[in-house]
């Protein structure tokens, strides 16, 4: 089926898409930072980097499944901040199967957070923007509640979502493991498997249509609020792996944690070729795109920028990969969307 | 077996009377033509037995039982199926994602994507050849999507399948393809209703006619007994009414050549235009609904970039890509959706008319207010604009009024040539005639040029010096002053062939 389907024109028909534009932009910011940091490819310096890319990979590929459904999620930020918020709410240092209880009831709520975002979006017909933009403000409220300065307890074995080294007392096989793998990686890995799963039900497919053409969707049968709701609650899950992440790596909560996270990951998305307007594009390409954010930020560093120019050139290159990878999806599609009628 | 019988269905929108007691039966294994012109009912006949729209009065009896569907997916399950004029298809979905839409199976955990793609690949087959059902909706051409469309809608099985306009965007081969399943389909005992503005194909495919004028069924043939002939059928379509002549007196007063246009093309929807208007003419351009009347007047208003074509104004050569160049060379365009086009609905009636100054000509600083007040005050009183004053918000207006202000917003300007696209729809008959008086004045006063679009045949008709009939973007004739009837503009839009009655390809 696949050997069919390249047929003749395989390198125009990759080329053609318009994923390509950011994958080439990967491979180029690769490069560049392969040259300007000398230990890039050290597996230190590969495990740090995980590590340090982790979280934005993980709400932006959650992000893009929203964006996708045609929504957005204004509050992935904030509710990863109540995510950790509330795991280390539930913790108690001296009782180890607290952090159990935690686990399970941090996902209970991140279900919960999904929901609602959904059902306001969804079933009330709230705009996207305005929904999530409120209850940004709900979850960050609920969380300096919880926490209204960082800190909190944690589990001696939380750790373990940060660095397998933290279990190295309790069997050899975790020192052995932590050394050349980063729990991170295991984190993203979830992730992406979970997309993949996903794509393989209804769900999936009727994420694209409806984010496509909502009318279109309804019409055919579809339960187009339904697929909005799963949309934030698959959303909740990459935010919620996030979490696990962040406490694993600062035994804390921090109301305002994740703040930075909101717009990094809808500019992750975008700059992966996902469409804002909902619909085309491909979560693990959200991937693609928090890895070029994050490398941006990367060869700023390494560049020798003054301090004070970093934030400047960052968003300068941030708009240029953006402008670049919509300027590719017009001109890769152009010629058919001449409007008729 | 009758698998539909719609009896007295009326309908409304608004003040509109789109359906007066519409009738319509569809037996078992036979496909059902509907003709019409423009705004017959036709089309509305068909949402409301998809389940698109809900009836004002009448019934709707479905394999013998009345029926009254909520919405359209009701409908499909019972068995009704629809193809829409304005497609429903998710672009960003595959062909074969298209088909099973809304319908997917399972296999174990995954969907079961080989059945859906060995389902969707029969179907396309039959339809179109060679067509690569991996493909994504958005890399189609428009008539590789109607053939999705109507191979989504029959994928579902349907027991009546009704085709609204389905061969408007395909080419003759695919045209024959489907002829060709729906006889296959047909003969397992769908009844199919089918919609076509081409004379030729609604003959060649039906094995029933219905024909409606003014949202009433107005006759019914049965091509087992009666015969297929082209003259009764446009006869029964235009009604029997002669149209009393109006004196054009244009010979008279039209003058050189105004606006030259030469060999006009644009994608597939013009093709090869030319023709020229007169100073003091006013030029109707008619034919059926989508012939690519609306593209031509956006064309000549320089709304399309790659536009090609030879234009000249009074001698002068101009181009026509960007709205700006149009505007400067004097070419206006009052669009026919006022709502979303020509007005800003909730600003003052003042700024509605000052805002083409403000934006073609060079402004000094501050905006010298009670110079364009009174220029303002001049134009509501030349066209008698009924307002509560110039502050008031555009949308509190009536809509002929509306519509008065998108004209009065381009006179203070020099207009050579005055585009005007369906200016009286949805305005009432009094207002129309008020516009219309003062377009015939301006037009005989000035040495104007106008080149009018109107959905209502009979505003052609009648106010039109020359009338240019479209077909699938061609113009494909030219009435002259005293050609200009209705009977003889919808014999034209439908190609009917002048000497032999009979229809044209």
């Amino acid at each position: 089926m696949k050997s069919g389907k390249l047929r003749g024109s395989g390198i125009r028909r990759i080329t053609s898409k318009p994923e390509f534009s950011s994958f080439l932009m990967l491979v180029i910011m690769l490069v560049l930072t392969a040259v300007l940091q000398k230990n890039f490819f050290e597996t230190k310096s590969i495990m740090r980097n995980i590590n340090a890319f982790a979280p934005l990979i993980l709400v932006a590929m959650g992000q893009a499944v929203v964006i996708l459904s045609g929504g957005l999620d204004l509050s992935s930020g904030s509710a990863l901040s109540l995510l950790t918020c509330v795991l280390t709410f539930v913790m108690k240092k001296n009782d180890p199967a607290s952090g159990v209880y935690a686990i399970i009831i941090a996902f209970l709520v991140a279900i919960l957070l999904g929901v609602i975002n959904g059902f306001g979006t969804g079933y009330l017909r709230i705009p996207p923007v305005i929904a999530t933009f409120a209850t940004s403000f709900i979850w960050l409220g609920i969380a300096l509640f919880l926490r209204p300065t960082p800190g909190g307890e944690s589990v001696w074995w939380f750790g373990v979502f940060y660095d397998f080294n933290a279990l190295k007392d309790v069997s050899g096989f975790f020192g052995t493991v932590g050394a050349f793998l980063p729990p991170a990686l295991v984190l993203i890995l979830a992730g992406c498997l979970l997309w993949f799963m996903v794509s393989k039900t209804r769900t999936g497919r009727y994420i694209y249509a409806v984010g496509g053409n909502n009318d279109s969707a309804y019409e055919s049968g579809i339960k187009t609020a339904k697929v909005q709701i799963l949309a934030y609650v698959i959303n909740s899950m990459y935010i919620f792996l996030a979490a696990l992440f962040f406490v694993g790596q600062t035994g804390s909560g921090d109301a305002r944690m994740g703040d930075p996270l909101t717009l990094r990951s809808i500019a992750a998305a975008v700059v992966g070729g996902v469409a804002l307007a909902g619909g085309r594009g491909n979560v693990y390409f959200a991937l693609v795109g928090a890895l070029i954010l994050s490398l941006v930020n990367k060869i700023i560093f390494f560049a020798d920028i003054p301090y004070a120019y970093q934030t400047l050139v960052g968003g300068a290159i941030v708009i240029i990969a953006i402008a670049g990878s919509q300027a590719y999806i017009t001109a890769s599609t152009r010629t058919k969307e001449i409007k008729i009628g | 077996m009758n698998i539909l019988e719609a009896k007295n269905v009326r309908k409304n929108f608004g003040g509109v009377v789109a359906l007066s007691g519409a009738n319509l039966t569809c037996r078992e294994g036979r496909i059902t033509g509907l003709l019409g012109a423009n705004g017959s009912g036709k089309s509305t006949l068909s949402k409301i037995i998809a389940g698109a729209y809900a009836p004002d009065a009448g019934e709707i009896a479905y394999l013998g039982k009345v029926v009254r569907y909520r919405n359209p997916y009701e409908a499909k399950k019972q068995g009704i199926g629809m193809v829409y004029q304005n497609l429903s298809l998710v672009a960003e979905l595959t062909i074969w994602q298209n088909i099973v839409l809304g319908d997917e199976t399972r296999k174990g955990y995954s969907l079961d994507d080989k059945a859906a793609k060995k389902k969707s690949a029969e179907i396309v087959q039959k339809l179109l050849p060679g067509l690569d059902i991996d493909k994504k909706v958005y890399e189609l051409t428009p008539g590789e999507m109607q053939i999705v469309e109507i191979g989504k809608a029959v994928s579902a099985k349907p027991r009546l399948l009704i085709l609204d306009e389905p061969t408007a965007a395909l080419e003759e081969a695919q045209v024959k393809s489907l002829f060709k399943l729906m006889r296959e389909l047909a003969a397992s005992g769908v009844a199919i209703v089918f919609t076509s503005h081409r004379l030729w194909e609604v003959m060649e495919i039906c094995d029933d006619l219905t024909i409606f004028r003014n949202g009433q069924n107005v006759a019914s043939l049965d091509f087992d007994k009666d015969e297929k002939d082209a003259r009764e059928i446009v006869f029964h379509i235009t009604g029997s009414q002669k149209e009393t002549a109006i004196a054009k007196n244009c010979a008279q007063t039209c003058g050189d050549t105004r606006l030259s246009i030469g060999s006009l093309n644009f994608g597939t929807v013009l093709k090869n235009i030319s023709f020229d208007l007169r100073k003091g003419e006013i030029l109707g351009i008619g034919g059926l609904a989508g012939q690519g009347q609306q593209e031509l007047m956006l064309a000549l208003a320089g709304n399309f970039r790659n536009l090609s074509c030879d234009a000249k104004i009074d001698d002068k050569k101009i181009k026509l890509t960007k709205p700006g160049k149009a505007i400067r060379n004097g070419i206006v365009l009052v669009p026919g959706d006022r709502e979303v086009e020509g007005l800003f609905p909730r600003h003052s009636v003042f700024s509605n008319l000052i805002f083409p100054k403000l934006g073609m000509k060079r402004q000094s600083l501050f905006i010298p207010r009670k110079q364009y007040r009174k220029e303002c005050e001049r134009i509501t009183d030349i066209l008698a604009i009924k307002a509560a004053g110039l502050d008031v918000p555009v949308s509190t207006l009536s809509g002929g009024n509306q519509q008065k202000v998108v004209i009065g917003k381009w006179l203070t300007s020099e207009i050579k040539v005055l585009l005007l696209s369906d200016p009286a729809k949805g305005i009432d008959v009094g207002a129309k005639m008020d516009l219309y008086d003062y377009i015939v004045k301006e037009v005989r006063g000035t040495g104007m040029s106008v080149i009018l679009y109107a959905s209502d045949i009979k505003e052609l008709v009648e106010f039109c010096d020359r009338l240019m009939i479209m077909y699938e973007g061609n113009i494909v004739r030219i009435l002259e002053t005293d050609e200009i009837s209705e009977e003889n503009a919808i014999r034209a839009s439908m190609c009917v062939d002048e000497g032999s009655g009979e229809p044209v390809k």
